[in-house]
């Protein structure tokens, strides 16, 4: 690479790896408690690498059979890029990577910050801060060194003249089928791991709590650990590799634009593709240092405890806003501080959504208040005003989001819409801005889980009230940020999809002319060279436009699946969490030993029902998502796939965002209640409440962050069959 | 000297011989021996000695005795109505509080000392009848207005306990009722003013209280007695709770669905 600014990403990809490799070992330092914390440690952790070896056994197959197919589309039949089948393997496998080192590290953190909790407040949020800045740092040092290796290679072995700009589209557009993996890893990881974690909850609530009466975290219930092993393997597995993908994706499809903005200059074309990963780099380093920043006094309250998390990202965010104007200012690139403007307008468009989650699922406002005052209704009540909520806040996401495209595209088109390949550069490196910082940002969601099971850890051990009362104030500031992280991913899920979506264009003309279509004949007669046509030229050429009805019925589609998808998934958590159901009852009533607390229960079985109905029920909708864009591709051709990619996005987004501030609504309304409100605990607004936040449950958890990845998947699976629609469609 | 013990038990009124001590008592008679069932338990133990009342004590002598199997005799029945109008206070020992799961607290007698703080009270009655009751009397004065043999309506004994009324005894009508769970607010509200306007000692809220009873309401504790005797067995501050009964604690607050 010619460009010194490039050397930025690789560089801080290293520094993230030293440091996540730090963190551990100072995280492996500390002490692991006494024999019977280490015990229930054990417990999770052996869980959770059950769960991960069941769901990297099933990887494993379909990985062969699908890198299989494309070896055979890309070197039998020559219609795909060769180079699919092996970065298809790569995102997969460092995807799978990142989850796995995030697992061990989350589930041997949990210990050690439950037995710092018993001296320290400030100690056990560093260790279990720091431990899951371990997951954020390698999701972005593993996938920024994946970028870079990528492109130098991919670069290094494309045949042509460095100075021929579309040769370097070649190049971006063969580097972002990386995600082709990394995508359907995290498919499996997102809805594998949302059907683990409630099917794991709910039975273990159902049985334990509402039946037989024993507190959360109770020692006796058979469906504890994988309860607990569930906290892990969504919110550390499943998020993780649901902002690998997006973290790449929106990086890869802001290079690819970046390239055909540019083909004709091929100075600047080098420059716009360096930027996304120079600011991802930058992103990375003011990332370990906003994780030093997070730190807190002794005896510390909840406010407190938020301000220390807050004040390590929101520096990480200042800071990139002034960083990311450096870089470009460094590059030289053309229309700096437009592109700087794009990177500003996603950093903001993600602050939006995280306070829109806050307001809509935080007790402290009013529409979580406003569900907590209908539960006095009943569970009808509670039912309606959540679904009343969780509709209501789409608003303000599907608003940013919108404000941001709109806004980047012109800060980068220099407000002349006519430049749309600069716009749609600006747009995809608003999602790259959004995801800069995603070193810290991960880190708090991964956090989460760490303090909940430090709290449950602290409870089956039987720790004193000061211990809890640390892992309690841990847990509670891990639900804050779980929360906000949800509509992060979601946020960032859309601009990274619609970033996807432009980039398809530019792949479809390189399958174009590696079919040996080099001409495009448009309606008007008119002849356009295919590597020289524009996206409005391309849109025309396949008839993209609302009133070809193959748009709208994919339009109609794409909406559909989003639906199907959502209704299979929490169908799927409903069966799954009935095996448990089934599995818990069957223990209490075969030991009532285990009730009397003289006798172990089976935990490891318990885990093993969840591992595999979630690997089971996941195999239907993952079809679903693989199988629509080819088959409407196939079906009615390019302009079929815009409109489905388009309906999935559009609806997908709305849903998903539906989906889980309804479920955390309900969930902290249900607190809400608990502290003492409406009544408080035992009254009849909090068994609607419970009755509420147990609809809410694989809504949030499972079908929500599930449709990230669909929308995503979608879109990208859409890019690496470019060249099966282009050679095969019907229409 | 007979091996069993006597329990008392409140829900349902029963008196009972068991092998059992207390705790695991509590844990079968919560429940049952496969812990099939779940539901709240309040018991008293009692004098091992105490041969009065009129109970077939024969009973337990034949039937209270170790299994063939060595298992201890989990219960023999000895009375299932008007057991408490047959046991003297002064026979009864500790109150045993048992929550769905099976978990027991023990509370011992305490010194009364009437408390003039509060104008207003409310009490759950468990035994021989099961209502929620209003009150302008402190408890040892309710237990006696209930059980005075001159009162037209009364009962020979009483076993209750007081339930926090919050901010409403002090201001019924606009008092922050937000932490109380009691179903109706409005008519327990209307049912305080009221005494606002008569001279009513007692008003009934509730005719029968159909769940258990919530553990954390407990004002001061729990009341036994009846016009000439009164025991008393105070009820711990959640913090104490908190610290020294914490498995019973967080198993008295887990709402179940029946």
């Amino acid at each position: 690479m010619t460009e010194p600014v490039f050397w930025i990403a690789p560089i801080a990809a290293i520094v993230a790896m030293i440091f996540a490799w730090r963190f551990y070992k100072e995280m492996q330092a500390e002490d692991e408690g006494n024999e019977k914390m280490r015990t229930i440690g054990g417990h999770v952790r052996t869980g959770a690498m059950a769960y991960l070896r069941q769901q990297y056994k099933i990887m494993l197959v379909v990985f062969a059979v699908v890198a299989g197919l494309f070896a055979y589309l890309a070197y039998g039949l020559g219609i795909q890029n060769v180079w699919l089948p092996v970065t298809f393997v790569f995102g997969g496998f460092f995807s799978a990577l990142a989850g796995y080192f995030g697992m061990q590290t989350a589930t041997r953190a949990s210990t050690r910050t439950t037995a710092a909790a018993q001296t320290s407040l400030a100690k056990a949020l560093r260790i279990s801060f720091r431990s899951g800045a371990v997951m954020g740092l390698v999701v972005v040092g593993l996938g920024l060194a994946n970028l870079v290796f990528w492109f130098i290679l991919v670069d290094l072995l494309t045949p042509g003249d460095a100075i021929d700009g579309a040769r370097l589209v070649l190049v971006t557009t063969t580097v972002l089928t990386f995600s082709m993996g990394a995508s359907l890893q995290a498919l499996f990881a997102r809805v594998g791991g949302g059907i683990y974690t409630k099917a794991a909850d709910v039975g273990a609530d159902l049985v334990g709590k509402v039946e037989a009466g024993i507190p959360e975290d109770d020692p006796r219930n058979p469906a504890v650990i994988a309860d607990n092993v569930g906290d892990n393997v969504g919110d550390v597995a499943g998020m993780g590799a649901d902002l690998f993908e997006s973290y790449c994706g929106s990086i890869l499809a802001a290079s690819a634009l970046g390239a055909a903005a540019y083909v004709a200059e091929p100075t600047m074309q080098l420059k716009a593709v360096v930027a996304p990963l120079a600011i991802a780099g930058v992103g990375i380093l003011l990332s370990v240092l906003g994780v030093y920043m997070v730190k807190t006094r002794e005896g510390a309250d909840q406010r407190e405890l938020l301000h220390a998390l807050s004040r390590g990202i929101n520096v990480s965010a200042a800071l990139i806003v002034v960083a990311a104007a450096g870089v470009l200012w460094l590059l030289g690139i053309d229309n700096t501080w437009g592109i700087w403007a794009a990177v500003v307008t996603g950093l903001v468009t993600g602050i939006i959504i995280g306070r829109s989650t806050e307001y809509f699922t935080s007790p402290s406002y009013r529409p979580t208040r406003s569900i907590a005052r209908a539960a006095e209704g009943g569970a009808a009540t509670t039912v309606i005003a959540g679904i009343g909520v969780g509709m209501l806040s789409s608003i303000p996401p599907v608003v940013a989001v919108c404000a941001g495209t709109m806004l980047a595209f012109l800060f980068a088109s220099g407000f002349d819409v006519a430049q749309m390949g600069q716009g749609l550069y600006g747009v995809a490196i608003a999602a790259v801005g959004m995801l800069s910082t995603l070193g810290i940002t991960l880190a708090s969601d991964a956090y989460g889980p760490i303090a909940d099971n430090a709290g449950g850890n602290a409870e089956m051990s039987g720790l004193g009230p000061e211990v809890r009362e640390r892992t309690d104030a841990l847990d509670s500031l891990g639900n804050t940020t779980a929360a906000t992280g949800k509509g992060f991913a979601i946020g960032s899920a859309a601009l990274t999809a619609l970033a996807l979506i432009a980039s398809y264009v530019e792949v479809i003309r390189i399958d174009l002319i590696a079919a040996g279509i080099t001409t495009l004949v448009l309606p008007d007669g008119a002849s356009v060279a295919t590597a020289e046509a524009s996206l409005l030229q391309f849109m025309a050429y396949y008839n993209v436009t609302l009133l070809n009805p193959v748009v709208l019925i994919a339009l109609f589609l794409g909406a559909m699946v989003a639906f199907a998808f959502s209704g299979l998934t929490v169908l799927a958590v409903g069966r799954a969490a009935q095996l448990m159901v089934d599995e818990v009852r069957r223990q209490f009533h075969d030991n009532p030993h285990i009730l009397r607390g003289k006798a172990d229960p089976d935990y490891e079985r318990c885990v093993a029902i969840s591992t595999v109905g979630a690997q089971r029920e996941m195999i239907l909708p993952s079809v679903i998502a693989i199988a629509a864009p080819v088959l409407v591709g196939l079906l009615f051709g390019v302009a079929g796939v815009v409109g489905l990619l388009v309906g999935g996005l559009a609806t997908g987004f709305a849903l998903a965002v539906f989906l889980s501030n309804a479920g955390g609504a309900w969930d902290n309304a249900k607190k809400h209640i608990e502290a003492g409100h409406h009544g408080g605990k035992n009254s009849v607004a909090h068994r609607a409440s419970v009755i509420g936040d147990t609809i809410g449950d694989p809504f949030k958890d499972t079908s929500g962050p599930s449709l990230n990845i669909l929308i995503k998947l979608m879109s990208i699976v859409a890019i690496v069959m470019t060249g099966v629609t282009v050679s095969f469609s019907l229409l | 000297m007979s091996d069993y013990r006597l329990y008392l038990s409140l829900i349902p009124e029963a008196l009972i011989a068991s092998q059992l001590e207390p705790a695991a008592f509590g844990a079968y008679y919560s429940t049952g021996r496969h812990l099939h069932a779940h539901d709240q338990a309040l018991f008293f133990e009692v004098d091992p000695s105490f041969r009065g009342g009129d109970f077939p004590f024969h009973l337990a002598d034949e039937r209270c005795v170790t299994q063939p199997s060595g298992a201890p005799k989990s219960s023999v029945y000895l009375g299932i109505y008007t057991a408490l109008a047959r046991v003297p206070v002064s026979a009864l020992g500790n109150l045993y509080l048992v929550t769905d799961d099976g978990r027991t607290l023990e509370l011992t007698r305490g010194e009364y000392t009437a408390d003039s703080a509060y104008s207003l009270h409310l009490y759950q009655e468990f035994c021989p009848v099961r209502p929620l009751v209003a009150s302008r009397l402190e408890p040892q004065s309710f237990c006696r207005s209930i059980t005075d043999p001159q009162h037209p309506v009364n009962v020979p004994r009483i076993a209750f306990a007081e339930l926090k009324l919050g901010e409403l005894w002090s201001d019924p009508a606009h008092g922050n009722a937000d932490d109380l769970p009691y179903p109706a607010i409005g008519h327990l509200r209307d049912v305080l003013l009221d005494f606002e306007h008569n001279t009513k000692e007692n008003k009934l809220v509730m005719r029968q209280v159909r769940q258990g009873i919530i553990y954390r309401m407990v004002e001061r504790g729990f009341y036994v007695g009846d016009h000439k005797d009164f025991a008393y067995y105070p009820f711990p501050s959640h913090a104490e709770l908190e610290s020294k009964h914490y498995d019973w604690w967080r198993s008295a607050q887990v709402t179940r669905f029946d």
